[in-house]
């Protein structure tokens, strides 16, 4: 053990802690040194703290986050969640493991340069398949790409883009506001990059205008977003910009305030205006008040309570908060509301968790204000973890004092006098900007001691999830927060009467306590006037897959199926059908094309044999094998279980082979029922929420689309995604191009100029690439 | 007090009883095996589950806190279905032999293995004790027994079987004294009274076998052979050079010794029957060979194509008190087979004549698998050694000397489970009837071995992942002691951060064993574990 790796964990330790709940914490600071976890770094930490070795191995182990080997220079993370998984993300995945030449069971390349990583899910949804290598993140990845990708990247590495500069309104009068979306799929899609080119454009030219980064706009299929807003000028908004186009967007709404200016600028611009004379005409520019845009229609069935003043905040402004209501509420509460009229509030309000399960929010409140305890807790779960789905994230990367400001509500209707949230460490930039709005929270007297002169006294602490699905559940969240693996415990005791440490605690999901002030602020019936009977106010989706307008949106309970997909969503792209929608991730199910009419609440969803869960909502349309799709989300499920239950651990691992063999053409009959048998029994048995909903996915297809899987049985898969039950070939529209042959990672097209190519199917590993690349489509699958 | 309803059965408990404890104290059995009392019980292995009948869910009961108004059900067909269910599951997680192929695979049942590890650690007599328990003649089988266990035998996959046979041969001979032996086994009479008086047909292999394990018993026996010397077909159809004639009147000499009688010359038909035996003797057994040669008692019991008709759980035939087993029943090819029913009848004619009712116990449960993995030869070699098999120097029929007979015991992998006899995971499945293969779909875990451990073998393949272990060695006694690794399916038990077995599985390694629900943790020295 080299004494620089002793004095280094030493360091860590010191700085973090040293009692065995600070295990995560801890580990998490050593893989930040070290990129990875040294077994000597991990026995120096048992020998200098209370944390015990088995302990320490249990929970390295555990928790995804953790790396136990060392990884490349570079991490290439290519991300399975849904929406691209249904765009292909297990070929683009194999495409990279082709082009780093990774062997069997090996990550990280030969050079130790790359280290290959599925994930989850980056959020990016709309732009999917998306792959990310280190902070630079790659969208609508081909899968002939992954050579070309890598080497960008590393161009990139050689020649630094500048590093973006400040800037600040200089004093004078502003002529007007450019906000640029920041949220992670904004960023994903270049809105930096967008952002430095406005800053170039600006810094030349003398404009003076407020730069403004807000949050998710919510459009997401149309990122980067540029908005240009002036007094009494309607905005405008530009849609999929390029930075090289800032410049010109800017000079068409801006003019430089005196002449001197006006000169260096007409200078600047004269050089400029060479290559780009007018407004580029790649550039869509949709007026957000006409009906017929893409923008409106998206925008306008949607409500916002959670995401209320989308696109206007600045995340960690403080100041702009406060002047559009920004503790408002909490100020009502504490000075106008004890706390059982304010739970009584949030009870008539007909709120309910917004996480999953749905439980009455003011129910849950009441029970843990009845506990009797000198300590309690509020923890927001911000555990996102399903793939498919980044509603949280972009609350938590957005309003980040909203969703505080329901944390304070709650704990001082609860009695709790300590906030944890509980952010998963996937979602740096939420975690970033929670931290932020809470030093400053505590800087202007809003966290702390006495709280707007009152005898309420509230702290808030961040823990970063270390990577477990299943901590989603608020048990194994608990769990996880006391140093130990996730696995959650029986209910009861419920979190509310015995929770962390021993004491009753308040679990809320992060859109939940975003709708606290507002209902607030509004009263109860307002928000109870929207939604239907079970289901009331809003909620916020993750609209993505086979969609025209994909994004973030939020509607009120009710609406149905097709207004989402058609009026918000626009319709399914290229010519495709509308099959089915999948709600509620990896929990929920599959409502077919035919039930599109059905109301989006709690229980028609739960009748329909899906669920709510947390918001994902994928759509997909006739090129999607249903089978694949309960494939694909019972092997997150099987992956994330904690494995401490039977049927969880087994069950799901069982129902995971049985489809496999499905879905290779070796099934039987027999193997259908032992299926849905098993997947009942998987419910009933399973101990907590993660098994008892992992089979949803797969029963609902058996349910509404049984006839694939009985096709399936009968060698063929109907929509040619299942690898084993399709085979490759080329038509007669082959124009003999050679580009196939070229590409074909095993050889086995061979180039023949002119002619038509034959595809050795000895040879083929179906990895696509032909059919992607062939401009006559006369690849086919079948 | 706490008063709730299982079973519909009204129980008053204190409160914080669990409801598998009510139960249990009730008289309701539940089953369970992640269940440890004083520990956290984090319920895991789900067989416990009860049904919650206010809204039908299923519950773990180990885990569940009574309440007042509880109504659970433990008995009803969806509880006992899931609980079938969670055993199948685990079950299909699970690789390992209860019993050893070989012991399967013998029509005695015998205990190959630890035979082989007596042998193998120089204890003769103790071999032979373990042999006779099944087998009663086991120096005449250890000549002409076609050994179906050495086409069972795991070893074979990776070279060649272990010489099971020529073993047995070997515990009956070289090393030990038969006749003391006998001796002694009648000293540990069973059920000395009443003692009885029985007659058996035929100085056979099922014959002699019978008369062995009656004298056990305590019984006095008498065989009438119709030829002029024992052995029936062992001597009359045998060549000397397969198998020698000294060799069989050895082992009829040992029964003889234990006081039985023998009449040759005397074919006993009915008239006989009638006039000498049925009067004279409290039971008889017919083991008088192959009915081709002539029945004889056609009147007195009834008969099947190929023979007497026999109920081959009791050998009991049509008439109270008359016993058949061996080529009487039909005909044997293997002399085993009717050396084992041979032993069955004397348990049966012991039990009649205490005026009950026996019946060979059905086999009970047994997990298994195919075929050894490549991947899995170095495993179980690692409780073998790698040798060959021993070729004696004296010969086939020579036999092994005493060096050659411990070489070759070595070479036994031990498949059969320490735990065989201490199972929750294989008794629950037995009790539950499970399907054991019902949910093997995909390829199975290939099984491991951590045998470096003093007094401990851990078999990760036959965990249940309940987590005794690990919270047992979490204590301050243990430096490491042992921690979960991984998560979901792939989890295992393991010394963590990459120490040895030993190091992390060291003061509280006794207590972890003990509590070990099924066979992953064992005592290295089955004697622990389950020897008699």
């Amino acid at each position: 053990m080299t004494e620089n790796l002793i004095d280094k964990v030493d360091k860590l330790v010191q700085e973090t802690g040293t009692t065995p709940d600070m295990v995560i914490p801890v580990l998490q600071a050593i893989q930040k040194e070290f990129n990875y976890l040294p077994v000597e770094a991990l026995k120096r930490v048992c020998e200098i703290t209370e944390i015990k070795p088995g302990n320490i191995h249990g929970i390295s182990t555990f928790y995804s986050q953790f790396r136990l080997k060392p990884v490349g220079e570079h991490i290439v993370r290519v991300c399975i969640g849904t929406a691209c998984h249904v765009k292909g993300a297990t070929l683009v995945y194999d495409s990279f493991r082709r082009a780093l030449k990774l062997k069997e069971n090996e990550d990280t390349d030969d050079k130790m340069l790359f280290t290959l990583e599925k994930v989850a899910c980056l959020g990016c949804c709309t732009l999917a398949p998306v792959v990310q290598i280190d902070e630079v993140t790659y969208g609508h990845v081909g899968i002939e790409q992954a050579e070309g990708i890598l080497q960008d990247f590393l161009k990139r590495l050689e020649n630094p883009a500048a590093a973006s500069s400040h800037f600040e309104s200089s004093g004078k009068a502003l002529q007007g506001e450019v906000r640029i979306g920041l949220g992670s799929c904004c960023v994903a899609s270049g809105s930096q990059a967008v952002k430095a080119a406005l800053e170039e454009a600006l810094s030349h030219s003398n404009i003076n205008v407020l730069v403004k980064q807000v949050g998710c706009v919510g459009i997401c299929n149309q990122v980067p977003i540029l908005e240009i807003h002036k007094d009494g000028e309607i905005p405008a908004i530009y849609a999929k910009i390029k930075p090289e186009e800032v410049r010109e967007v800017i000079k068409h709404h801006f003019k430089p305030k005196n002449v001197a200016d006006r000169t260096k600028a007409g200078i600047y611009n004269f050089f400029d205006t060479i290559v780009n004379r007018e407004i580029p005409r790649s550039l869509t520019y949709y007026n957000p008040e006409s009906k017929e845009t893409p923008v409106s229609e998206f925008l306008l069935p949607q409500l916002s309570i959670a995401t209320e003043f989308r696109g206007e905040l600045k995340p960690g402004d403080l100041d702009e908060y406060r002047s559009k209501g920004g503790f408002t509420a909490l100020e009502k509460c504490l000075q106008e509301l004890d706390r059982d009229e304010l739970i009584a509030i949030i009870v008539n309000s007909g709120l309910r968790g917004r996480g999953g399960a749905g439980f009455p929010s003011g129910v849950k409140w009441r029970l843990v204000k009845q506990a009797q305890s000198d300590t309690k807790y509020v923890i927001c779960n911000g555990d996102e973890g399903d793939p498919g789905a980044f509603m949280d994230r972009m609350l938590l990367e957005s309003y980040p004092y909203r969703v505080i400001e329901g944390m304070m509500i709650a704990a001082y209707a609860t009695g709790a006098g300590k906030g944890i949230f509980y952010i998963r460490a996937e979602y740096p930039l939420a975690v970033k900007r929670i931290r932020e709005a809470i030093t400053i929270c505590e800087k202007e007297g809003l966290l702390g001691k006495g709280i707007m002169n009152t005898q309420f006294d509230f702290e808030i602490k961040i823990f970063e999830g270390a990577g477990a699905f299943v901590c989603g559940e608020e048990t194994a969240l608990i769990a996880s927060i006391e140093g130990k693996r996730g696995l959650p415990t029986m209910r009861p005791p419920y979190p509310a009467e015995k929770g962390l440490w021993g004491k009753p605690t308040l679990i809320n999901n992060v859109e939940t306590l975003s709708m606290v002030s507002w209902i607030i602020r509004h009263g109860d019936k307002e928000f109870s006037a929207i939604g239907t009977e079970s289901s009331k106010g809003t909620k916020v989706f993750a609209l993505a897959g086979k969609i025209n307008r994909g994004g973030l949106i939020e509607v009120p309970m009710g609406i149905s199926i097709r207004q989402i997909v058609e009026e918000i969503g626009g319709g399914i792209p290229n010519g495709h059908k509308f099959k089915a929608i999948q709600i509620g991730g990896p929990s929920g199910g599959c409502i077919p094309a035919s039930m599109a009419d059905i109301s989006i609440d709690f229980t028609s969803l739960k009748d329909a044999g899906a669920m709510m869960g947390s918001g994902g909502l994928i759509i997909l349309d006739d090129t999607d094998c249903m089978v694949d799709i309960a494939r694909y989300f019972l092997s997150f499920t099987q992956n994330q279980s904690c494995g401490r239950c039977t049927f969880c651990r087994i069950g799901t691992t069982r129902m995971l082979e049985i489809l496999d063999k499905i879905c290779s053409g070796k099934g039987t009959h027999g193997d259908i029922d032992l299926l849905e048998e098993l997947g009942k029994s998987t419910q009933a048995g399973s101990l907590c929420g993660l098994g008892k909903t992992a089979p949803n996915p797969v029963l609902s297809t058996l349910r509404y689309f049984r006839e694939e899987y009985l096709a399936h049985i009968d060698g063929s898969c109907p929509t040619g995604k299942c690898k084993n039950l399709i085979t490759y070939s080329i038509n007669e529209d082959c124009i003999g191009c050679t580009k196939c042959a070229q590409r074909c990672p095993t050889q086995a097209i061979e180039a023949k100029p002119y002619e038509l190519h034959v595809i050795d199917n000895e040879k083929c590993i179906k990895c696509d690439i032909c059919r992607e690349i062939c401009p006559t489509r006369a690849v086919i699958a079948r | 007090m706490i008063s709730l309803k299982i079973d519909n059965k009204e129980i008053e408990v204190p409160a914080g009883t669990t409801v598998l404890e009510a139960a249990t104290l009730s008289g309701i059995s539940i089953p369970s095996m992640c269940f440890l009392k004083g520990h956290s019980n984090h319920p895991a292995c789900m067989v416990c589950l009860v049904k919650d009948n206010r809204n039908g869910a299923l519950v773990p009961s180990c885990a569940l806190v009574a309440t007042n108004g509880m109504d659970l059900n433990a008995s009803d067909p969806d509880v006992l279905e899931a609980r079938r269910k969670s055993l199948e599951l685990l079950m299909s997680d699970h690789v390992g032999d209860c019993e050893a192929p070989c012991s399967l695979a013998c029509p005695a049942n015998m205990e190959i293995p630890l035979m082989n590890r007596l042998i193998g650690e120089g204890r003769f007599t103790d071999a032979l004790n373990v042999v006779k328990d099944d087998i009663a003649l086991p120096y005449i089988l250890g000549y002409i027994c076609p050994a179906p266990c050495e086409k069972a035998c795991r070893r074979k996959q990776i070279d060649e079987p272990v010489s099971i046979c020529v073993l047995k041969r070997f515990s009956a001979s070289a090393g030990s004294d038969n006749k003391a032996l006998a001796a002694s086994r009648k000293l540990n009479l069973i059920s000395p009274e009443p003692a009885g008086k029985i007659a058996i047909i035929g100085s056979g292999p099922a014959g002699l076998a019978a008369a062995y394990y009656l004298q056990i018993y305590g019984h006095s026996c008498t065989l009438f052979d119709k030829a002029s010397e024992p052995g029936g077909t062992l001597r009359s159809d045998i060549p000397d050079e397969e198998l020698p004639k000294n060799i069989i009147d050895l082992e009829v000499e040992i029964i003889r010794s234990m006081g039985a009688a023998f009449r040759f010359n005397t074919l006993v038909t009915e008239e006989f029957y009638n006039s000498d035996i049925k009067d004279s003797f409290d039971a008889v057994i017919i083991a008088s060979g192959d009915t081709a040669a002539g029945t004889h008692f056609a009147n007195l019991i009834a008969s099947t194509k190929t023979g007497y008709q026999t109920d081959e759980k009791n050998m009991s035939s049509s008439l109270p008190g008359i016993f058949v087993c061996g080529s009487a029943i039909r005909p044997h090819k293997m002399a085993v087979r009717s050396v084992a029913q041979g032993k069955t009848a004397a348990s049966s004619v012991h039990a009649f004549l205490h005026q009950k009712h026996f019946e060979k116990p059905a086999k009970i449960f047994n997990s298994r698998f195919d075929k050894l993995l490549p991947a899995e030869y170095s495993e179980y070699l690692k409780e073998s050694i790698p040798d060959r098999r021993v070729m004696a120097v004296s010969g086939y029929t020579g036999g092994f000397s005493e060096a050659e007979a411990i070489l070759e015991a070595q070479r036994c992998l031990h498949c059969d489970c320490r735990k065989k006899d201490d199972c929750k995971l294989r008794n629950n499945s037995d009790e539950y009837k499970i399907e054991r293969k019902r949910f093997q779909v995909g390829n199975r875990k290939a099984m491991t071995k951590k045998v470096q451990h003093d007094l401990v073998v851990f078999e990760p393949e036959k965990c249940i992942k309940c987590g005794l272990c690990v919270e047992i060695s979490s204590g301050e006694s243990e430096k490491y002691g042992l921690a979960f690794e991984g998560r979901g399916f792939d989890v295992v038990v393991n010394s963590p951060l990459g120490v040895s077995f030993s190091e992390g599985l060291n003061k509280t390694a006794i207590e972890c064993v003990t509590s070990c629900p099924t066979g992953a943790l064992s005592f290295k020295n089955s004697n622990n574990n389950n020897e008699r």
